[in-house]
């Protein structure tokens, strides 16, 4: 045996080299705080620090936040979920349907099942058929919105059942929005899941080396297929809550969301190629999109100005997140 | 003095050649030469140095000392353009050939003949390729698409890429491992005639006979010299196996083991997949360490993929513990307590972006938590005490694996299973691109896990290894197992040994003449 070799000491890291090197994690922090002085000092007299509009963001921001949780696990498994936008609006749909037939429960049910239904698909067209989650998703977002319009005639289905939508998005507990309790449970659940269970650490190491995992015993197949159905039925919570916001189910709900998901999933760290996620950073992520879709309305810009205004500043954060390497 | 009276030019010239490679020697001094029209096989064995020879010629690497002549033109900027600008052309072991264009279109790639207006003209493309391959003795129509031929055509393809583009010398690093014997006799005619028109080939090929059949003349490089340039027909098997061997020192010595052979874990009765293994059979004893010898395609990767569940099972029988098993995925064969250490530990073996602790820990994570949440406190221990126990040199156990070097990202492979407990573990190259001292390490680490009372199965092209580990060496050719050597039958070419270091040579040279006996 070679005797030379011995084990070198674990280097001492100095705090600074150890954040040259990480500071592309805690970039998204720094960035919402930054955007969230600026917003303060330029909107002050239009009232953007008064609690309301603050507790307005929040609001705004549950919804894409929640699906940004299990967007999370979705890209650090390597695959992708395109279809969550229409899977909310199709939801808040059933829902309502659901609702107006078998009362309370049979609501809730309804919406979940629907969700978990899509996700199933999803996942097994994915995982067993093998066609890539991109194309399941981008074809499954066309039918999940085309049924919405059909069964509910494209018409807005009213929710009547006072319970729903005060637990499901109107009510206020005391001074604080029932949405935002909804929005800390679920991240509380998905930053827990992703760091401290094994089911996580399958998720990231599937992501990051589907191969490595295979040859190691996981069954990487079953772990995307639980991510997918996830996502699914985290729209699916998204769609009721949009649902009860709003007292009814329409198809149009959660339009375009799977774009502002994937952007602040991406802006809080997680690898759109697998691998890595912060469930953590996602939120942020989203809380960013939500401060900016409200500064920009304060500063009176038109829609047009606002998607943008609001292109641009995602573009210059994800640039900033990934210079340097 | 007028240019006829100049003996003529050697295609190659490398003179004095010596490289380092922070700080170690890869190339001491080589002088290698290649003349027109010949067939010069390089031989010698695993970081002997051949490569570097190649790759300096290649122009991939500069050489710290010498010079490097091409066709009579020295090597003055060390580019691989300005080497093929002077002729030298590689021809890929892993083609590259793009599937999806047809033949035409990768000879002419990013040389596409174009219209008078700039548009590509694939019709000149198709005229020129079919002039090019009729006038090298190709059949083979230049409209077929590269993803559609045998990989003899695409081997053929590659090399009327290199020839349109004036190449003069051909270097083929190990040409025939892919080809079915109908394709290699192809080969070779083919390259009997490029070299009556006076292109050189470098050919580097473990396979000996081969050699005797194409090679005019044979250079050996060992320990980063030329030890020997001869006409083929002037030698013989055993010295030229001989001269790559040299006499080693003792880094992979072959110690006795004592302990004791308990049930059978693994029985292979006359597995069958394709392309390979061919009715293949072998047992591995709880203990036991045995070794899987042959030529790169003799089908010993293929065999160790059939077992794990990479590759279907065509016809014979897995057994474990004497069960008949069916083991469809990695996962099934994870579960029934096979491990294998994969011959590319970096994409198959690891998740390189992750921690060295998240890597070692990964199989036992189920076993590692509670109500499937990882108990923290139990990982840290766990990796401690591998880091520990097999010396991996790392700053932190929160180290990105990928910023190891090859030695302690495999040890962090062997972490990862020695937790686990497998029956069996498979090794494929387990000490491929490892330092000596790892080596040697690792040897040591596998051989402690045996003598746990579990199952080793090694697969290795560097008969040193095969020959410090196994107890017994199974010899495969043409996907079938055709010998077995028993420790007993090892310890005999060694019976007139002198020292430790003839000892080792001894028996790798015994080695080497059974694997090329088998291939015969």
């Amino acid at each position: 045996m070679n005797a030379k070799s011995e084990i070198i000491p674990a280097k001492s890291e100095s705090f600074i080299s150890r954040m040259k090197e990480e500071w592309r994690q805690y970039v998204i922090y720094l960035g919402f705080i930054v955007i969230f002085i600026f917003f303060s000092l330029t909107l002050s007299d239009k009232g953007f620090l008064d609690p309301n509009n603050l507790l307005n963001i929040v609001r705004q921001t549950t919804m894409i936040a929640v699906m940004a949780v299990a967007m999370t696990f979705v890209l650090s498994s390597g695959e992708i979920d395109l279809a969550i936008g229409a899977t909310a609006g199709l939801v808040s749909v059933t829902t309502a349907m659901s609702l107006a037939k078998f009362g309370l429960i049979g609501g809730i049910i309804g919406g979940l099942l629907s969700g978990l239904v899509v996700g199933l698909i999803n996942g097994l067209l994915t995982t067993r058929v093998g066609i890539p989650s991109f194309l399941v998703t981008l074809a499954m977002m066309g039918i999940a919105r085309g049924t919405a319009m059909w069964v509910s005639n494209t018409a807005a289905i009213p929710i009547l059942d006072k319970t729903y939508y005060f637990t499901f998005g109107s009510g206020n507990i005391g001074p604080v929005p029932i949405l935002l309790i909804w929005a800390l449970v679920i991240a509380v659940i998905g930053h827990i899941a992703l760091r401290k269970t094994t089911f996580g650490r399958k998720v990231l190491a599937t992501g990051g080396s589907e191969t490595a995992a295979r040859f190691t015993g996981i069954k990487t197949h079953n772990i995307k297929l639980q991510v997918l159905i996830i996502s699914s039925v985290a729209a699916a919570i998204a769609g009721m809550l949009y649902a009860g916001r709003l007292r009814s189910g329409r198809f149009q709900l959660g339009e375009g969301d799977e774009l502002s998901v994937i952007a602040a999933a991406v802006l809080g760290g997680t690898s759109l190629f697998g691998g890595f996620g912060s469930v953590v950073g996602s939120i942020v992520g989203a809380l960013m999109i939500g401060l900016i879709n409200n500064g920009l309305i304060l500063m009176g810009l038109e829609f047009s100005q606002q998607l943008i205004a609001r292109g641009v500043i995602i573009i210059l954060a994800v640039m900033v997140a990934r210079s340097r390497r | 003095m007028s240019q006829a009276d100049q003996p003529p030019v050697d295609a190659v010239g490398m003179i004095g050649i010596a490289k380092s490679f922070g700080g170690v020697a890869a190339l001491e001094h080589v002088d290698f030469s290649v003349r027109k029209g010949e067939i010069h096989a390089l031989l010698g064995g695993n970081g002997a140095g051949k490569s570097t020879v190649l790759k300096m010629l290649s122009g991939v690497h500069k050489p710290d000392k010498g010079e490097i002549w091409i066709n009579g033109v020295k090597l003055e900027e060390h580019t691989p353009e300005a080497a093929r600008r002077l002729g030298i052309a590689m021809i890929f072991q892993e083609m590259s050939l793009i599937p999806s264009l047809t033949v035409a279109q990768n000879i002419f790639l990013t040389r596409e003949p174009k219209s008078a207006i700039g548009m590509l003209d694939d019709r000149t493309g198709l005229k020129e390729a079919r002039i090019l391959l009729e006038k090298i003795g190709v059949d083979l129509d230049p409209r077929r698409r590269v993803d559609n031929l045998s990989a003899g055509q695409r081997q053929l393809t590659e090399i009327a890429k290199a020839l349109s583009q004036q190449a003069s010398v051909l270097i083929m690093d190990e040409p025939t491992s892919t080809l079915s014997s109908a394709e290699i006799e192809h080969l070779f005619g083919f390259l009997d005639r490029l070299k009556k028109s006076h292109a050189s080939i470098i050919y580097v090929s473990h396979r000996m006979e081969e050699i005797r059949r194409i090679a005019d003349r044979v250079t050996v490089i060992r320990n980063g010299r030329n030890v020997m340039t001869k006409a083929v027909a002037e030698t013989t098997l055993e010295t030229i196996v001989e001269e790559i061997v040299g006499r080693r020192v003792g880094a992979f010595e072959r110690k006795a083991r004592t302990a004791k052979l308990g049930a059978e874990v693994l029985r292979c009765v006359n597995v069958t997949a394709k392309p390979r293994p061919l009715e293949a059979n072998l047992t591995v004893r709880a203990g036991e360490i045995v070794g899987i010898a042959g030529l790169m395609g003799s089908g010993r990767t293929s065999l160790a993929k059939s077992v794990f569940g990479l590759q279907p099972v065509v016809s014979g029988e897995i057994r474990l513990k004497e069960k008949a098993v069916k083991i469809s995925s990695p996962p099934d064969a994870v579960e029934a307590g096979i491990a294998m250490i994969p011959e590319d530990r970096l994409t198959q073996g690891l998740v390189l972006q992750h921690s060295v602790a998240d890597n070692m820990t990964l199989p036992v994570i189920d076993r590692n938590s509670k109500l499937g949440f990882v108990q923290e406190e139990k990982e840290k221990a766990l990796v401690a005490d591998y880091i520990k126990q097999l010396r991996v040199k790392t700053a932190s156990p929160q180290k990105a694996v990928r910023t190891l070097s090859g030695g302690n990202a495999q040890k962090v492979v062997l972490a990862k299973w020695l937790a686990t407990d497998p029956l069996l573990l498979i090794l494929d190259e387990p000490t491929a691109g490892v330092d000596i001292g790892s080596k040697t390490e690792i040897v040591e680490i596998v051989r402690e896990f045996a003598d746990q009372g579990r199952g080793v199965l090694v697969i290795s092209s560097e008969p040193a290894e095969l020959l410090a580990l196994s107890d017994r060496i199974l010899v495969m050719a043409g996907g079938r197992v055709v010998r077995e050597i028993s420790s007993a039958e090892i310890e005999s070419w060694a019976a007139k040994a002198t020292d430790t270091a003839h000892r080792i040579s001894l028996m790798e040279t015994g080695l080497q003449v059974a694997i090329q006996e088998a291939n015969s």
